[in-house]
């Protein structure tokens, strides 16, 4: 059972879900206790035990479905992001759909059936090496999961050389065709963002740790005998896999501009990512103290303050009974944050929005506003929603417009009207975007008055400084205003920020 | 201690906690080993309650700690008591003065003090805090840390080794460790992102809204007077309301509340203006009773209610197995099946 269970959290760690040594331990102490008898204890107890964060969950109740059998693949799968680096891998692709005949035909009908255009483009297409890779591999994988549940569910210690060897030897072969395939070569443009589950890596992985198990001629036998089932229902399989990867393909219909795809890895996080920059926001947050208060005040820890202890203990004859501790109180850092959502910073502005949640999760005085040309307050909506789903409303137009030229200027001029009386000495005011104000009013003047009522101002714009004066930039202008202006591009700049904010600390 | 996951079930629900299985699971590996519980979910779920609950049915002691901005250890742990060691002193002061009276010099005075100096800094002079006393309770109790994310980011790391180890260290005295390790349950609305190290101590429990037959069970313990025909309609419709996206969704606590008035107003059926005068009782938000006015009016007809109800009762199982991760409804579902 260990070695299933090490395996699993293997599985879940390759999915970047963090899973530390003590937490798989308890799961397995915990899985002691619970007993094997049922399923959804079994993965209740796991999920207890491994995972800690609201965000994952889906991810381990995708997983376990996986990879603990079929029966209920009813879940929502997470969006992918979509790939655009493989634009040679049509021929491969195709030929590859030899092997797996019947079921890429079935595929073929149905998404004639569904008569969706950009499905069939997905199968004659240059994009269709993607599909065929999973279709051949995520049977493959639901297949191994299979076997992996028997392991566990059924209690049966120790795992399977003889039946795997002929699965696997099959799926190896598969995979070293994968290899030849161009769309997979490119790990470097695109690999990073390709669909981990789909990945033959993590296959191989899979794999390997069912060989290392050590077989039982009971389940070996079990397992041929069902290996036909579980044949026959490959198609079927097959088919709901599609329509899967169907569905997310359809989220996402962006458009293909060479600038973007530039771009890309400052809008695509991996949770690891993720991860890395709210760790940054983390430094960052520590950096960014409220201002310390000038006046003394008393406290339960701090200084003893004699003439206040004297004071006080007059009526014990001046024996100190209560002795009166005072120390600066620090106040907390109150954050107003303001993002360039404009269709010039779109990609970026995903990349604003997703470090804005990070901070509004960590900070307690935070309050958010996007613009574009009309300023709106979207700190209610980032408590509220996954951040996910916050994001695709902001952009959906719903709150503001956000398909106009930006303007900075008037947004500049709209908070100052109706926001100003939230900004005080204490705030630190972070402004994200860009400063392309096509060519309109730059406006400085309300940007100096919000800038005067804040403690500090920071703008943070990810074109390095050399493209400021291309275009109609006005970040020359606005730098002057602000307390500093940092370029970040990348996750880790965010984070080069944060040290450099330390470094300048009073 | 609970023999199994349903003898957990069974224990709370004959303290009036109704509860799914995942969160009986929980419980129960928590007191088996020995862990912490983080509980995880949107306001007045229940969170509070199960600590309560489970308290009763273990028959053991609560000890509840709210959690705030700003506190610290000597709320929280341990405060000596000034005042006392300084009284103290002054009525020992004859007897310090025996004590040293005999030593030559200062040096050697100090000396013969520092050798008692552990009277003053005893267990005597200590003032027990929630965390103290669930260490030092000769019976185990369970201890609420209520709203833990409400408290600083220094108070976590300073739970940190408790949570582990359930020890604590008093400089003055030492490492004082728990006899009878108590039950902890923490927990979070989720205000800010608890810390990872605080999170991997802890087993994880995330409550969400009910399903309706859950939350029909919950109605009839908890509000004994409601009849069956209004206690369907009543959870029918609050379950219409918590797919309305809403600032605030009715929780299980407003439920009850609601219940409860209704009961007090005596209607055997739901009516229209019977919601609409009742409306402030599950809804805080003046906007929020609006749109769900405006969403009840729409959707209208009672039977369509009253058909909707029955469904729901059918299909309770299946709607729980789909949602009961999710705190929030999704966007899509936000008319539901109620158009009819």
């Amino acid at each position: 059972m260990d070695t299933v269970i090490n395996d699993f959290v293997q599985v879940l760690r390759d999915h970047r879900v963090r899973v530390s040594p003590a937490e798989s331990i308890d799961s397995m102490r915990a899985l002691e206790q619970v007993g094997l008898g049922e399923r959804q204890v079994v993965r209740d107890t796991l999920r207890a035990t491994l995972i800690k964060n609201l965000d994952d969950i889906e991810t381990f109740d995708r997983l376990f479905d996986l990879y603990f059998g079929l029966q209920e693949t009813t879940e929502k799968p997470p969006i992918r992001p979509h790939i655009h680096d493989h634009d040679h891998g049509g021929a491969p692709g195709q030929l590859e759909l030899g092997e797996e005949a019947k079921g890429e035909e079935q595929e073929n009908d149905h998404s004639h059936e569904e008569n969706e255009p950009v499905d069939l483009r997905r199968f004659f297409g240059e994009d269709s090496t993607v599909p065929s890779q999973s279709m051949h591999q995520d049977p493959d994988r639901m297949r191994l999961s299979l076997l992996s549940q028997q392991l566990i569910l059924n209690r049966k210690q120790g795992p399977l050389n003889k039946a795997l060897e002929r699965l696997t030897h099959q799926l190896k072969m598969r995979r070293v065709r994968g290899m030849f395939n161009p769309g997979r070569l490119t790990p470097h443009s695109g690999g990073q963002e390709l669909p981990l589950d789909i990945s033959a890596v993590e296959l191989d992985n899979l794999v390997d740790h069912l060989h290392e198990m050590e077989v039982d001629e009971d389940l070996i036998r079990q397992i041929e005998a069902n290996a036909d089932d579980i044949l026959a229902g490959l198609p079927e399989l097959i088919e709901r896999m599609l329509e899967r990867q169907k569905k997310l393909e359809n989220k996402e219909p962006e458009s293909l501009d060479p600038k973007q795809s530039a771009l890309r890895k400052l809008t695509e996080f991996s949770p690891a990512e993720q991860r890395e920059m709210e760790g940054a926001v983390r430094r960052l947050a520590r950096q960014i103290h409220g201002a310390k208060t000038r006046r003394l005040k008393q406290d339960r820890t701090g200084r003893i303050s004699i003439p206040h202890t004297l004071r006080n203990n007059v009526r014990y004859e001046g024996i100190p009974f209560n002795p009166v501790l005072r120390r600066h109180r620090e106040h907390k850092p109150r954050l107003v944050l303001l993002c360039d959502i404009s269709l010039s910073t779109r990609n970026l502005a995903k990349f604003w929005l997703h470090l804005v949640y990070q901070m509004q999760n960590l900070f307690s005085k935070v309050r958010t506003f996007v613009f574009v040309a009309e300023v709106a307050e979207v700190t209610q909506l980032f408590e509220e929603q996954p951040m996910r789903r916050a994001v695709e409303t902001i952009f959906d137009g719903k709150i503001i417009d956000a398909d106009v030229n930006s303007d900075f200027g008037l947004a500049a001029e709209r908070f100052r009207n109706e926001y100003l009386p939230t900004i005080n000495h204490r705030t630190t005011v972070v402004i994200l975007g860009d400063g392309r104000n096509n060519g309109k009013d730059p406006n400085t003047r309300a940007l100096e008055e919000i800038t005067e009522h804040a403690k500090q101002t920071i703008w943070i714009t990810p074109e390095p400084k050399w493209g400021w004066n291309l275009g109609s930039c006005d970040m020359p202008l606005y730098e002057s205003i602000c307390d500093r202006v940092e370029v970040v591009r990348t996750v880790e700049g965010l984070a080069d920020v944060a040290e450099e904010l330390v470094k300048v600390r009073v | 201690m609970f023999e199994s996951v349903d003898d957990a079930r069974e224990k709370l629900a004959a303290q009036s906690y109704v509860c799914d299985r995942k969160l009986a699971t929980v419980v129960f590996l928590a007191t088996r080993l020995d862990k912490p519980i983080l509980a995880e979910g949107p306001a007045g779920v229940g969170k509070t309650e199960l600590a309560k609950s489970l308290a009763a049915s273990l028959d053991r002691s609560l000890i509840r700690l709210q959690c705030y901005e700003g506190l610290d250890e000597a709320k929280a742990l341990y405060e000596w008591e000034y005042g006392k060691q300084l009284l103290y002193t002054q009525v020992l002061r004859e007897k310090i003065g025996e004590v040293l009276g005999p030593t030559k010099d200062l040096r050697e005075a100090a000396e013969a003090l520092r050798e008692r100096e552990d009277v003053f800094f005893s267990e005597n002079f200590l003032v027990e805090r929630p965390i103290l006393q669930a260490i030092r309770s000769e019976k185990p109790p369970v201890l609420l840390l209520d709203e833990i994310d409400r408290a600083d980011e220094e108070f976590e790391a300073f739970l940190l080794e408790f949570l582990s180890d359930y020890q604590v260290s008093i400089p003055e005295i030492g490492t004082i460790v728990a006899e009878h390790k108590p039950i902890i349950i923490l927990t979070s609305n989720r205000t800010r992102e608890l810390s990872e190290a605080l999170k991997r101590r802890c087993l994880h429990l995330q409550i969400g809204y009910p399903s309706a037959e859950v939350e029909l069970e919950i109605v009839r313990l908890k509000a004994p007077g409601v009849g069956e025909a209004l206690a369907q309609q009543l959870v029918a419709t609050i379950q219409e309301i918590r797919k309305l996206e809403l600032r605030k969704s009715p929780s299980i606590g407003e439920t009850i509340d609601w219940a409860q008035s209704l009961v007090v107003l005596g209607g055997p059926h739901l009516t229209k203006e019977l919601i609409e005068e009742t409306i402030s009782v599950i809804i805080k938000y003046d906007r929020d009773a609006e749109k769900v006015l405006a969403h009840l009016r729409g959707t209208g007809q009672r039977t369509a209610l009253e058909q909707r109800n029955n469904e729901q009762h059918e299909a309770g199982r299946e709607i729980w197995s789909r949602h009961h991760h999710k705190t929030k409804p999704e966007p899509g579902d936000k008319y539901g099946s109620l158009q009819g």
